[in-house]
Parts: structure tokens; C-alpha cells; sequence
């Protein structure tokens, strides 16, 4: 196996080439923000919260997409990033109605866990306040599209893993919404299998089970890249 | 067909096209066919016949000529005299006084009312005379919906030429040679990008033709597609020898429904006579065509996510690398070059690398054709050498500002571009010159606006644009166009405050620099340029909150 070497914040770091920037440093504990990741799923690079620079490069690339190559030299931590995570995070409160004290997911949250990481103390920018909506046609599930910020976790997990592909991505723009079937309540589908990987993909409070109250929500995120290295040993 | 039966056909149709005498180009591209050029063909026809005169004069449809909003246009060859805003109910005087009589009604041509007076012949008009076509060759000379018509202009030759004589590295170097770049805007040199695909070795390859122009204001490719199909087509056809592809896709946008229907017609007429297909033209290469219809999504124009449109997903960016070069449709090595870019391929190829790599400027070789909109007289289509100046493309060539306005400034590349100022008038255009600017050549998009144009809101209706079109993948992109607009939107009201305008312009760098595509990469460029032009019209819109309007101070 051939290793080379890279070098991420001043640190050298040997690595397998083929393996992503995002893996190499989470593998050497360099904390690399994330949203749309899920180990397990491919990745989108949609979130852009992972962006790093990389010397030679002009443009900054997606840690979770991008391979690492003999003799890179990686940036995680600098004032540009930096900025550009929290405005990221800002634009994703204002964008739909996340409000975290009335939320099942309050203190479980992958997005209020983000808003402390990067130190955001208020929002600069004006609140978007959509109308949306919430789906509570299921059995067991509901999906509140208010707290929902478009990661496509559920989608690419159920397309994936569960090879359902209930879910998908309607509309454009601010307008974007996750769909089950083709946009008809999540009870009627007929390609839901009511298996609830969603339910854990998701970051926030968009998707979770019924008869839970503020606060209780219980996700298991890494269940999924457990499934997945799981069938692999079967193969 | 083999190659002494293509020949035998071209000597056919330039000997049946030497029998006419006169020739009538009816302008049948889009523009003309809306102001009614149809009706003017067929009442043409009608008079022809009535006259007895069918073996002597030809009427043809044809694409566009240029002059677009002179339509419907109607040129007599070979004196080359273009009569604009045909009428039915004169075509018979027409007729009379331009074929019989030969005294052209000089009231009735095309005329700028900039200029001092028509031109007997077009060609002599700034128009045309200031005007080097070589993407545009034969469009409006000849009719896009018969190949005969092609071979009169030596069509498919550059084909049999490469199939016969040249191996797919000759092509390849004679390509990097003219040192043409991508005209779909962002001028990656074309010769290096058919190299990258060329070198990976996979048992299919794609080539893709991007004719999903989706910029306001700019309708090159479709033009080209409706005048001259053939030629883009055979442009893929040598693309796909030159990179070892067997299968073609032309992905056209939906609201182009006569240039798909006559590219569609083009790859018919191309196949039945064995120009595409197996064994073009009885050798071992074998390459097919065919069309996709887009459906009118402007981030389709971005190559990666026109690639998942094809393959029916979702029309969405992906993160590059892995380059189509590399990994495209369905994961093999893919080429994606511009309609445009395409039908340039058979001149360099039939006039030598070196002809084109003389034109133009150092840095970008050749022509660019340039969609003219907005106040200015001739509004329409133009190809030019790279290296022109603004003032050249606006006031010779576009006659001026319409009704003797003052040039305020030009918009070039649509949404991902900029506004060029007045100042500026003197930039020889190419693609560095632009960028220095803070615009960007684009696919070819000029919009030229006069002394009453408003530059916040030029800005706020392309933020707008990008806003609806943004796909919603990435935050940057998605919300953050949203944003910009929402703040440009205050400020137009006068609403807006010092704070609302630093914010614009963090969030500006911020999405250029964070956004998954380029659809979000340049979604700010119209913002930034006009701020940096014209940032006093900003200046002047912003108040102090709680100060009365009339006392606000005016910076």
C-alpha cells in the first residue's frame, strides 16, 4: 500500500491516497465543520461548511469531496474560512423557522451544536419566515419541513441503503423541498418502507418519530455507516 | 456514401445552384418568423411563379442575418441588397423594381437611422463590413433545412478530410494550434480539453454539444443551430473522432423549438446519406447524434448538472473534480464544448489552424459572436475578431444608441457578467480584458443601456434571475441569492442603510467564493461590477435610519 503525505494547518499527516481531505482529518482529529456529510452516504459537498484551502488552488474545495493528493497543502483554520462557516450558519437559521426551544430535536441538534462551534451569537441577517409545512401522515414518522435545511441526508439514505428512494427534491431555490413519492403525504407512499434510517440521517428536528416531546429526541446517526459496514462483511 | 459519392453530390448542388441567376434569401430564423417572414416566403414564391421566373430566381428560407429587429429581412443576391420590415403588400413592387427594373426602392432598405443613408450593397454597411463570420458562416445564405444546400458550401468535406487524412492527435493539434477557447464563457482552451478526453482510455466516450443557452438577452447558439445545423453537427462528428467517441448528444433547451426541429432534420438528412451513423462514409468510424431537449433550467447550462439532465436525474451541479473529462455521462470520459465552439471546428479545419490563430488577440484567438440587445439601433446578431473595441461593436457595427441616447454602459455575459462603462468604451474585447473589468465575456450576451438606465436595479433584476435559478443545492447559492436580492430590493425602494449595503458586499464575496457552481460563483458579478462602476448611484439610494429623507446627507 502506497502512503504519502500531506500537510493540514502546518501539521504533515501521512495518508492511503484515494481517501477524502474531510477522512484524513477527521482520522487525525483536525475538526472539520459538516452538515450534508453522513459517513456511510456519498457525499454532495452542498452544505459548504467544509470548504478548505488548498495552496495552489485559487478556488476553496469541499473537504468531503475531494481527494487528497502526494504533497497537498491544507488550510482548515484560517480568518477566511472561519468567516465564511459562521455566515453559512447564519443563512441557514434564517432561512426556514428553526426555533430550537419548541423543537423535539432542542439539545440533540446537529444545527444548534453548529451555532455554538462557530460562535454565533445573533443572525445578521433578516429572517425568511417561509410558510411550511409538516407531514404528519405517517404511522410513526413525521417531517416538519420548517426545521429541514436541505442536507438531502434522508434522501441519499434512503436511496442508498434502504434503496427505497421515497424521498426527493422538488422545486428550485428557496423553494426546494423534500418530497415523498411525487410530492404526496408521506403515508400514502408506496415506496416507503417505514424502516426510519431517515429519521436518523437527519441533522435537526425535520424527521422524527411520533410521541416524542421537546427535547426527547433520541438520533443515532451512526447507525447508518454501521448498516453499511455491516453488509460489506457479509459480502 | 463514399467519398467520390459525397463529391459527385456537392458538384450536383453547386451546379444546380450555379443554374439560378438571382437568389432570395427570406430571413427565416426565430425574430424574422415572428414578425411574419413565413407569410413574406410564401407570397415571395407566389410572385416568383406568377411571373414565370422559377428557373431563373431561387427563394430560400434561410437563418438569421443579423439585424434582427429590422425583421422580417429579405436579401437579393447576388447584388447582396437587404430590404428590412418586409410587407407583403409591397413584395410585388419589390420584385418588379430589383429584378426587372434593377433599381432598388432605396426607402425600403435596411437602414440604421444613425447612418446617413442605406447601402445598395450590405456588404458595405459598417454592419456588415466591420463583421468577420466564421461560427456564423453561410448563416442567412443558405437554407438550414436542406443538406444540398450545405454541400454547396463544401459541407461535410472537413469530415472526409479528417476521416481520410488526418489521425485523431493531427486533429487534436490542429485544434490547439488555432488555439480556439470554449466560447460557452468561461474560454478553456478547446484543443487541451479535446487532449484530457482523448488521453483517458474507456470503451465509451461521450460528446455532449451545450446549446441550453439560458442567458436574458443572448441567443447565439440558438441562431446558430437554426441558420447553419449541419455544421455543428459535423463540429461533433470530427469532436468524436478526435477523442475516440462513438456517441453524440446535442442538449438544446425547450424554449428552441425551430432549432431543435431543424438541428433534429439535419441529423436525418446526416444519417440517411451515411454522413452520420455506422461506418461514416465507409470507414471503421462510427459516430450517432442525438438531441436532448432541455427544459429551460439556466443551471443546466453548467456542464455537470446538464449531465445529470441526461441522464434523467435531477438537473444539479456536482463538486469537480471528477472533471467530465474524466468522469461524465454515466461516469465515462465525456467532452462538452458550446454550440458555438462546435461550429468553428470545420473552418479551422478546412482554412488550417494557423488562419484562425492569426485572428483575434494574443491571449484569445479567432471571433465571437455577439448577441446585440437592448438601446441600440441594430439589435441582433454579430461575429467579430476577438480584440474588437466596445465602441466599435456599439456605434459602428450597432449603429449607435437608438433615438441619440448616451451610452450609460454595456452588459456582457447575462447574470454571471458585468456592466462595462462608458469610460471603458475603448476595451478591445477578449476574454482577459473583460475579467480585468469585472465582467465577463460569457457566452456572447451585449446589452447596451443608455443614460436612463438604472444600475441598481440592472443589478437587482439579475440577482433576481440567479435567486429563481439558483437549484437549491448549496446554502451559499440558495440563500444567499436570496439575501442579496432581498437587500437590492431595499435599496431600490430607498429603504436601504449603510448597514444593508456592507452586508451586500460581505455576502457577495462570500457567495463567489463558497458556491458549489459557477451558476453561484458569478451570481454576484453583476452586484460587484456595478458597485464598482457606479457605486455612487448606490451611494445616493441609502439612508440613515431615523433621519428625514430631505435631510438625509447626500454622500
Amino acid at each position: 500500500m502506497t502512503t504519502i503525505t500531506i500537510q493540514v494547518n502546518g501539521k504533515q499527516l501521512a495518508t492511503e491516497p484515494d481517501k477524502t481531505i474531510l477522512e484524513v482529518c477527521r482520522a487525525n482529529d483536525i475538526e472539520i465543520l459538516t452538515m450534508c456529510h453522513l459517513k456511510g452516504v456519498m457525499d454532495v459537498g452542498a452544505c459548504r461548511l467544509c470548504l478548505v484551502e488548498i495552496e495552489g488552488i485559487n478556488k476553496l474545495l469541499s473537504a468531503c469531496t475531494t481527494k487528497v493528493a502526494a504533497n497537498m497543502v491544507i488550510r482548515t483554520d484560517t480568518e477566511r474560512i472561519k468567516k465564511y462557516q459562521r455566515i453559512t450558519t447564519e443563512l441557514f437559521f434564517a432561512e426556514r423557522n428553526h426555533v430550537c426551544s419548541v423543537c423535539v430535536a432542542n439539545g440533540k441538534c446537529e444545527l444548534q451544536q453548529l451555532g455554538y462551534k462557530v460562535g454565533m451569537d445573533h443572525i445578521r441577517y433578516p429572517f425568511l419566515y417561509p410558510k411550511c409545512e409538516l407531514d404528519s401522515s405517517h404511522a410513526w414518522y413525521v417531517i416538519d419541513h420548517n426545521r429541514c435545511i436541505m442536507c438531502t441526508r434522508c434522501v441519499r439514505v434512503c436511496n442508498e441503503v434502504e434503496g427505497a428512494h421515497n424521498w426527493d427534491v422538488m422545486n428550485r431555490g428557496t423553494q426546494v423541498r423534500v418530497i415523498s413519492d411525487f410530492n404526496s403525504p408521506w403515508g400514502e407512499s408506496v415506496t416507503c418502507t417505514s424502516c426510519g434510517k431517515c429519521v436518523h440521517a437527519c441533522p435537526t428536528g425535520a424527521i422524527w418519530p411520533k410521541a416524542i416531546v421537546q427535547g426527547q429526541l433520541e438520533k443515532k446517526p451512526g447507525i447508518i455507516n454501521e448498516l453499511v459496514e455491516k453488509r460489506k462483511m457479509k459480502l | 456514401m463514399n467519398r467520390q459519392d459525397l463529391q459527385l453530390l456537392t458538384d450536383q448542388a453547386k451546379e444546380k445552384k450555379n443554374s439560378c441567376k438571382h437568389t432570395i434569401c427570406v430571413c427565416c430564423g426565430a425574430s424574422c418568423i415572428s414578425s411574419g417572414s413565413e407569410e413574406v416566403l410564401k407570397k415571395l414564391e407566389e410572385e416568383i411563379k406568377s411571373r414565370g421566373l422559377e428557373n431563373e430566381v431561387a427563394v430560400i428560407p434561410t437563418g438569421c442575418m443579423g439585424p434582427c429587429n429590422q425583421g422580417p429581412l429579405v436579401k437579393y443576391m447576388p447584388e447582396n441588397t437587404i430590404y428590412q420590415k418586409v410587407d407583403c403588400d409591397n413584395i410585388a413592387r419589390v420584385v418588379q423594381s430589383q429584378l426587372i427594373d434593377k433599381k432598388p426602392i432605396e426607402d425600403l432598405l435596411l437602414f440604421a437611422d444613425s447612418r446617413e443613408k442605406p447601402f445598395l450593397n450590405a456588404e458595405e454597411d459598417p454592419f456588415f463590413k466591420k463583421q468577420l463570420k466564421v461560427a456564423l458562416l453561410d448563416c442567412g445564405d443558405i437554407n438550414p433545412e436542406t443538406i444540398e444546400d450545405y454541400f454547396t458550401r463544401d459541407g461535410y468535406k472537413a469530415l472526409s478530410d479528417v476521416l481520410f487524412r488526418m489521425s485523431p492527435e493531427d486533429v487534436i493539434a490542429e485544434i490547439k494550434h488555432s488555439r480556439i477557447r470554449g466560447r460557452g464563457g468561461a474560454g478553456y482552451p478547446t484543443g487541451m480539453k479535446w487532449e484530457t478526453v482523448y488521453k483517458y482510455v474507456s470503451d465509451q466516450k461521450y460528446v455532449i454539444c451545450n446549446g441550453d443557452e439560458g442567458d436574458p438577452g443572448a441567443f447565439m447558439d440558438r441562431s446558430v443551430l437554426e441558420g447553419n445545423p449541419h455544421r455543428v453537427l459535423e463540429g461533433m462528428a470530427i469532436a468524436g473522432y478526435a477523442v475516440g467517441a462513438s456517441k453524440g448528444y446535442a442538449y438544446i433547451r425547450g424554449e428552441y423549438p425551430l432549432a431543435i426541429k431543424r438541428f433534429e432534420l439535419a441529423i436525418k438528412q446526416a444519417r440517411k446519406n451515411g454522413l452520420i451513423g455506422n461506418n461514416i462514409l465507409g470507414t471503421n468510424f462510427s459516430f450517432d447524434v442525438d438531441v436532448r431537449i432541455g427544459a429551460g433550467a439556466f443551471v443546466c447550462g453548467e456542464e455537470t448538472a446538464l449531465i445529470a439532465s441526461i441522464e434523467g436525474k435531477r438537473g444539479t451541479p456536482k463538486p469537480r473534480p471528477p472533471f467530465p473529462a474524466e468522469s461524465g455521462l454515466w461516469g465515462h470520459p465525456t467532452l462538452i464544448n458550446n454550440v458555438e465552439t462546435f461550429a468553428g471546428i470545420v473552418p479551422i479545419l478546412n482554412k488550417g489552424g494557423e488562419w484562425y490563430s492569426e485572428i483575434g488577440t494574443p491571449k484569445s484567438a479567432g471571433t465571437k459572436v455577439f448577441a446585440l440587445a437592448g438601446k441600440i439601433n441594430y439589435s441582433g446578431l454579430i461575429e467579430v475578431p476577438m480584440g474588437t473595441t466596445l465602441r466599435e461593436i456599439v456605434f459602428d457595427i450597432g449603429g449607435g444608441i437608438q433615438g441619440g441616447g448616451t451610452f450609460k454602459a454595456a452588459q456582457t455575459g447575462g447574470p454571471s457578467g458585468g456592466c462595462i462603462p462608458a469610460e471603458h468604451l475603448d476595451v478591445k474585447m477578449d476574454y482577459e480584458a473583460l475579467v480585468n473589468l469585472g465582467s465577463i465575456m460569457g457566452s456572447g450576451g451585449l446589452i447596451v443601456m443608455d443614460q436612463q438606465s438604472d444600475m441598481v436595479d440592472v443589478a437587482r433584476y439579475f440577482m433576481e434571475f440567479c435567486m429563481d435559478e439558483s437549484c437549491g443545492k448549496c446554502v451559499p447559492c440558495r440563500v444567499g441569492t436570496k439575501m442579496m436580492h432581498d437587500l437590492l430590493h431595499k435599496i431600490c425602494a430607498g429603504n436601504g442603510t449603510r448597514i444593508d449595503l456592507d452586508r451586500l458586499e460581505e455576502l457577495a464575496v462570500y457567495v463567489k467564493e463558497t458556491s458549489l457552481c459557477g451558476l453561484g460563483g458569478s451570481a454576484p458579478n453583476p452586484l460587484l461590477s456595478t458597485l464598482r462602476h457606479f457605486r455612487q448611484e448606490y451611494e445616493s439610494r441609502i439612508t440613515t435610519p431615523g433621519v428625514k429623507k430631505e435631510l438625509q446627507p447626500q454622500s
